[in-house]
């Protein structure tokens, strides 16, 4: 606990006010969004006709999570001024996607997950494939987000890091069990306006009491290295957030279960927005590390540099403001992961590989079930640890499951657009550069495993392509019920 | 190749003048959901 005792910024009782006030708005709120939903299509996807407004701070409340506002300041801190522009790059994840969403509600109207995408279009092998990719990056996603939650409020508050972590998680799953997708896409909103605001605030305050003369000198004296537009490892970290953040938007059901709940013609334009809008917030939350050295400020653990700034500027509102944001930012992606992964797990897994007549009802009903598992499971998982995690690696930890997600990247990006892509091609594509990313990960460092992993996949799918091109119906992603179909046998025809 | 003063300064302010402005974007677009009738 000797995080807790170094940096603690907030006293606990406050923090406690806090933590109780916030989760009953959002378990009220989720109720209320939630009360009307009556089928599975209700629950998991809100109704399929969300609007611009709640789409758009939807996609911006769950791309920026805590690690957004306290890792983008940690590698501003350590990488300069290309660690915050490389981790805002972030954003073309979103703004690549939109094109994207538009043609997924075009080609299966009535699709619900990501799953159903890769199995008509690719067949069983590559389906399960992609379904464990996806499923180790959610969970892993799900625990890390967790574990984050526990460190951080223990961090900032001194609250022990079980009882924040269980607060957290218990807040989240009741909300997403009793309101689904609109709970969290209702949050969402109000999250997304919290989070920015605060975000900003700070902002503005470090530059009115620091200013970018003292931040630049007291950096040039200090850590010139920082300021520096050529920083090698800083360069190569751009590249690898870019494949980082299009891997994980392209293919997690996060985004999919989105692209199918927005109106027709909202996708294009929420995603768009919602990249253009996200763009600053990686530099507005970075930027405030360059500004330790002007300040005088010893960082113990580098992911907690944001909240000490603000302390150190705002004194215990700064402390208040960074506590709301951090839940916020939380609980903004915790719900749209549970929500997700329960739509994965109940479609891909339960009707897709367990009961496969099972009945809207019996599948609402599990939805509900899954939600609750998934909380109990990614508890125990967060919980059982020997000691408090290690904040440092908080960053480490999140670029891990680059290698997963980017091997990701060139399966759906052909699945939706090349119609001669090669169903096993695309199966195999995700297992080397899956394989290969980790390799990489070990050997090299953090910052490349979501670049190998891409072009490796890149790589083997174009090769199974060039070698064996298999035609594809588009046409058959459009059916009506997409697990009443036959069986699809590869996608080739 | 180091980064000027006026050159961080002015990335800065514009990323957080965005990031002021975003959260009154989303809630005009809220109200003008709000008042078509297409929230959801």
């Amino acid at each position: 606990m000797t995080i807790a005792e170094d940096v603690a910024i907030l006293p606990e009782g406050i923090a406690w006010g806090l933590l109780i006030a916030f989760g009953i708005l959002w378990v009220i709120l989720g109720w209320y969004l939630g009360r009307k939903n009556r089928t599975a299509e209700d629950h998991m996807l809100a109704g399929r006709n969300v609007g611009m407004a709640l789409a758009t701070a939807t996609a911006m409340a769950t791309w920026v999570t805590a690690n957004t506002t306290m890792t983008a300041p940690q590698l501003a801190l350590q990488l300069g001024v290309w660690g915050m522009f490389g981790y805002s790059l972030g954003a073309l994840g979103l703004i690549l996607f939109a094109p994207m969403a538009r043609r997924i509600r075009e080609l299966m109207p009535q699709g619900f997950t990501s799953g159903d995408f890769i199995r008509l279009r690719f067949g069983k092998f590559t389906w399960r494939v992609f379904l464990v990719v996806s499923l180790i990056y959610a969970f892993g996603w799900l625990v890390s987000l967790a574990m984050a939650g526990g460190v951080l409020i223990n961090a900032l508050a001194g609250i022990d890091y079980r009882v924040g972590m269980t607060v957290i998680l218990t807040v989240c799953v009741l909300y997403t069990l009793l309101g689904g997708l609109r709970a969290v896409i209702g949050t969402d909103f109000v999250q997304t306006v919290i989070i920015v605001l605060g975000v900003a605030f700070i902002a503005w305050l470090t530059i009115d009491k620091v200013g970018f003369e003292a931040i630049h000198f007291n950096l040039m004296e200090e850590r010139p290295e920082l300021l520096n537009l050529l920083f090698p490892a800083a360069i190569m970290f751009l590249f690898n957030n870019l494949f980082f953040g299009v891997g994980e938007i392209f293919h997690s059901n996060v985004w999919w279960s989105r692209a199918f709940a927005f109106g027709r013609s909202v996708g294009f334009r929420a995603y768009l927005l919602a990249g253009l809008l996200w763009l600053p917030i990686p530099i507005v939350a970075g930027f405030v590390a360059l500004a330790t050295p002007a300040l005088g400020i010893n960082v113990p653990v580098a992911d907690m540099v944001g909240p000490l700034v603000a302390a150190e500027i705002l004194g215990l509102t700064g402390a208040i403001v960074v506590f709301i944001v951090v839940f916020a930012a939380l609980a903004s992606s915790l719900d749209s992961l549970l929500a997700a992964t329960s739509d994965l797990v109940t479609r891909d897994i339960y009707r897709g590989h367990i009961r496969k007549r099972a009945s809207d009802h019996e599948q609402f009903r599990a939805t509900k079930v899954v939600v609750v598992l998934l909380g109990l499971v990614t508890w125990a998982a967060a919980s059982y640890r020997g000691e408090l995690p290690v904040i440092g690696s908080l960053a480490e930890v999140l670029y891990f499951t680059g290698a997963f997600v980017a091997s990701a990247i060139w399966p759906v990006v052909a699945g939706l657009y090349w119609r001669r892509a090669n169903p096993t091609g695309a199966g195999l594509s995700m297992v080397a550069g899956t394989t290969l990313g980790l390799v990489s990960y070990f050997t090299i460092g953090f910052y490349v495993a979501a670049l190998v992993g891409a072009a490796v996949s890149l790589a083997v799918l174009v090769l199974f392509t060039w070698l064996a091109p298999r035609d594809f119906d588009w046409r058959l992603l459009a059916e009506a019920e997409p697990h009443s179909a036959a069986p699809v046998t590869g996608g080739a025809r | 190749m180091m980064i000027s003063a006026e050159a961080l300064g002015t990335v800065v302010v514009v990323a957080t003048a965005i990031a002021t402005l975003a959260p009154f974007l989303l809630i005009a677009l809220f109200i003008r959901d709000w008042k078509r009738g297409s929230l959801w």
